[in-house]
């Protein structure tokens, strides 16, 4: 490409979309060819019309084989647009195929790769060496559960013990300072005094 | 609407501005992409024939003129008698036409300039109509922002979407 065109390194339009861009102007034609027959053919029907109510019958029949030509090339125009369309569809289906077609390809380059870092020997090898080192594991765990004593285990224990008893005593509710209730023979107006407090002290004992 | 120009500066400013917004809409209203100085006289925005007053042609381009600055209007040739108006500015219309493709499921493909502007499936969109130049800068505004790649051929344009 010259200089002109420089900057337009990275085209991403391909011989492909040129190709259908060319059917597509193709089709643009007919259809404008189309809408001019169709402005025709109905200009014409309107003059035969015309020319039968003055009586030119002659002239009329004239005008509508003319007419009838003309219907028939706009067919002839209608099927080759609908070709047109077809075979735009067509390669516009094509190109979605090969996309289907690269991005299998790529995942399948993309598996071998990743099948050839992981050879059978390798697997093997690292979960022998996995299972030595849990082993390893495991004796460092004996050895270091085996340095402490009953005494200490029980030790611990007894901690924890304290610690959770520390918790209860916390979560102790209070005793509730209030008398029983009591008798329902009151003024409604301790009843409600007694309805605001419960929820309060309910809370308390959560 | 005072069909004369006012002399005192801020009421003139404001008249101007008055008048841009006018004309824009009327192009709007008509889907306008061209304008003659001449023939907008006659117009309605710039003739009132109710009360029979239109604004001078001298005055009409200095309205133009103050829409050229705010970049709204090109003149087409040197003695201002015709010019393009834009009341919509090119990257908006390429947004527009960006979101039919888009939302049609056309990304990656090509079309017609006169499929886009004058096809059936445009029908009700609101570019339909648009002009061949107006068209061509909205895709060129689109092309600058990668979105689309304008494709010459032998007889006419096409563009392909991305």
């Amino acid at each position: 490409m010259g200089n002109l065109f420089g900057k337009k390194k990275a085209t991403r339009v391909t011989e492909h979309d040129r190709a259908v861009l060319q059917l597509k102007q193709q089709r643009d034609k007919l259809k404008q060819y189309q809408k001019r027959i169709t402005l025709q053919v109905e200009k014409e029907r309107q003059l035969a019309k015309q020319l039968l109510k003055d009586g030119k019958k002659e002239k009329a029949l004239l005008l509508l084989k003319k007419k009838r030509y003309q219907d028939q090339l706009l067919d002839k125009t209608e099927n080759q647009i609908s070709n047109l369309e077809r075979m735009v569809q067509d390669i516009e289906f094509a190109q979605v195929e090969m996309k289907v077609i690269e991005g299998l390809k790529v995942g399948n380059d993309c598996l071998k790769k990743m099948h050839e870092m992981l050879s059978i020997e390798e697997v093997e090898r690292i979960m022998d060496e996995t299972h030595d080192a849990i082993e390893y594991q495991k004796q460092i765990d004996d050895m270091l559960v085996g340095s402490l004593t009953q005494e200490d285990e029980d030790a611990v224990l007894a901690e924890l013990e304290a610690i959770t008893q520390g918790d209860a005593d916390l979560e102790l509710p209070e005793v509730p300072e209030e008398e029983l209730p009591e008798v329902p023979e009151q003024e409604p107006v301790r009843e409600k005094e007694r309805a605001k407090k419960k929820p309060e002290r309910e809370m308390v004992a959560v | 609407m005072f069909c004369r120009l006012q002399p005192n500066v801020d009421t003139r400013q404001k008249q101007l501005a008055a008048w841009c917004s006018l004309v824009l809409s009327y192009c709007r209203q008509r889907k306008l992409y061209t304008l003659d100085v001449l023939e907008a006289q006659e117009s309605p925005v710039f003739n009132n024939k109710k009360i029979e007053r239109k604004l001078s042609v001298e005055a009409i381009q200095v309205v133009f003129e103050e829409l050229r600055k705010k970049g709204n209007l090109e003149w087409l040739d040197k003695n201002k008698s015709r010019c393009l108006i834009m009341w919509r500015r090119p990257e908006e219309w390429g947004k527009l036409i960006y979101q039919w493709v888009s939302k049609n499921g056309m990304v990656n493909s090509v079309f017609t300039l006169y499929e886009l502007s004058n096809g059936d499936d445009t029908e009700n969109e609101e570019f339909h109509g648009l002009e061949d130049w107006m068209l061509l800068r909205s895709l060129q505004a689109l092309q600058t922002d990668g979105k689309a790649e304008i494709i010459s051929m032998d007889d006419g344009k096409g563009v392909k979407f991305f």
